[in-house]
């Protein structure tokens, strides 16, 4: 019998398969709700360094314990790690836990973007500064930030356990992307396409997310060959069954259900924005079921278990 | 000093290029031009073509905020001279990111675009309560409120914010205006705000409108 992790794999690789589609999300942040424990990556270890090592392995566990509860208990097929603290050693801790925990039930995956994101307010400027003033000494660092990523890529693929990586850069806003398509193609495109064969080649998987109406780079994402396109948002105005009809037989699509329907919306509102992830995203394979972003802090848990109803009832291929 | 070509000003704007803004603007000023012409007459236009080119994506945030830049190297050298004629700004803006919320991406693009065409702005952050958002406007006597929010959970802020504008006998005083990723013009009708954009460009037009000021 297929594992969750085989089945993940499968849809990634947009093989055909038998049963649910199989589902996960980038961040589960409601595991008070749902354990009564603070999510790992809202803790804090100050004096982490300062730990008897036995009550850093608590640590670890305990975190690692969080994420295998939340995969078992929502039927995630992926565990997406957030090491905290978040380093090469860690990552490498935490992984080794969970494995021993679950054998190859569960695919991992972990942060592994390197490209240039949006920036925040206050960084914003001086990007923009440096885009138009030092447009090489931009593009150095960008090469600084993929040789550096794909030096750690090599130490995990060395010590194996972790399964891929997600890019989490984000990219777009709601109206469209920050880059204009031209300075896209300069400065992002050429680095995402050198960190995703990096992986590709040293076995990893690659799922790209951005947020966003991603319409106007989309041809530039595809053609870096990420495995997976993640987030498909609809609250920008992305179509999953555009993307489908355009790119479906390229890479697998991941996501659209609408987190603002999920938070606000009405059981109706959710329901219809599962259904037309499932109907537009299923046919032929090549989808994995998820929200347009997380299941994020404040968000009702019971839109997220009303989601999984529907999903384990009507995404299932005969 | 015939030769003075004003346009170059207007071009070295929308073209993103501070130092030509300067020394045009500097040259300018040297031949005694109207300060206020050169403000009106074409730097804020140029501000207004870099916005509607933004919103007919023909041009990208950081082709904007160079915009901008330049407008700021050609406004500090007239700023003195405006200082002495009297000249109101189109309208002053107390501008804030809601409570429970610190993104503020949003917040300074409408800023910079909001400046950019003509508004005096007051940005009092990112986080901001009720108390302080009334704090504010008491102080500076705004004829806008500009609010954002990026995150849906953030939504019910906004509307504390009005809510708390009414309480203290604020709101008739000031037009309010909302925007950010969830924000839609149904949930600006819903709480009772003067207008909503999808974009930094689009608030500056609405921000003219809700003042009278023509574009």
């Amino acid at each position: 019998m297929l594992q969750p992790r085989d089945r993940f794999i499968a849809a990634l690789e947009r093989r055909p398969i038998t049963g649910l589609v199989p589902h996960f999300e980038l961040v589960f942040f409601l595991t008070m709700e749902a354990f009564g424990k603070v999510h790992p990556s809202h803790r804090y270890y100050s004096q982490w360094g300062q730990m008897e090592e036995q009550e850093r392995e608590l640590h670890r566990h305990d975190m690692a314990d969080i994420y295998i509860a939340t995969a078992e208990r929502f039927d995630h097929s992926a565990i997406f790690i957030h090491p905290n603290p978040d380093n090469v050693e860690e990552t490498i801790r935490l992984i080794d836990i969970i494995r021993e925990k679950t054998g190859d039930r569960y695919f991992i995956m972990r942060h592994g973007d390197a490209t240039f994101s949006i920036p925040d307010g206050t960084q914003m400027f001086t990007f923009a500064e440096r885009l138009a003033d030092d447009p090489d000494g931009l593009k150095r660092e960008a090469q600084q930030m993929v040789d550096l990523a794909i030096r750690r890529a090599e130490r995990y693929a060395s010590h194996g356990g972790l399964d891929g990586f997600a890019l989490c850069a984000d990219y777009c806003f709601n109206t469209g992307p920050f880059l204009s398509p031209r300075h896209f193609a300069e400065f992002i495109t050429p680095y995402l396409a050198q960190i995703t064969k990096a992986y590709r080649d040293l076995g990893f998987y690659v799922i790209k997310h951005t947020d966003g109406n991603i319409m106007p780079i989309i041809d530039q994402l595809v053609s870096t060959r990420p495995h997976a396109l993640h987030s498909l948002d609809p609250q920008a105005g992305v179509d999953i069954a555009e993307v489908k009809r355009r790119y479906g037989d390229q890479l697998c699509l991941i996501g659209n259900v609408n987190c603002a329907m999920l938070d606000t919306g009405t059981p109706e509102q959710i329901a219809e924005s599962v259904r037309y992830a499932l109907r537009s995203g299923m046919p032929g394979g090549g989808y994995i079921f998820s929200t347009s972003n997380c299941i994020y802090t404040g968000m009702p848990l019971a839109s997220y278990e009303l989601m999984l109803d529907i999903w384990r009832r009507e995404g299932v291929y005969a | 000093m015939a030769d003075l070509d004003l346009d170059q000003l207007y071009y070295a704007i929308v073209d993103g290029n501070a130092k030509a803004a300067a020394a045009v603007t500097k040259e300018a000023v040297d031949a005694n031009i109207d300060p206020q012409t050169l403000l009106t007459d074409y730097m804020i236009p140029a501000m207004d073509e870099v916005g509607a080119r933004f919103e007919a994506n023909e041009c990208f945030v950081p082709e904007l905020l160079i915009s901008a830049r330049a407008m700021k190297a050609a406004m500090e050298i007239i700023r003195p001279l405006l200082l002495g004629k009297a000249v109101e700004p189109a309208g002053r803006v107390v501008i804030a990111t809601v409570q429970g919320d610190l993104h503020d991406i949003g917040k300074n693009l409408v800023a910079t675009m909001l400046e950019g065409g003509g508004f005096q702005i007051v940005d009092i952050g990112t986080d901001v309560s009720p108390d302080k958002l009334a704090d504010a406007v008491q102080t500076h006597k705004p004829q806008i409120v500009a609010l954002s929010a990026l995150l849906t959970t953030t939504l019910p802020s906004m509307k504390r914010m009005l809510d708390r504008l009414v309480q203290d006998g604020l709101r008739a005083g000031v037009k309010v205006m909302i925007g950010g990723a969830p924000v839609t013009q149904d949930f600006a009708d819903e709480i009772g705000a003067d207008g909503y954009s999808d974009n930094a460009a689009g608030a500056v037009t609405l921000a003219r409108q809700l003042v009278g000021v023509a574009a």
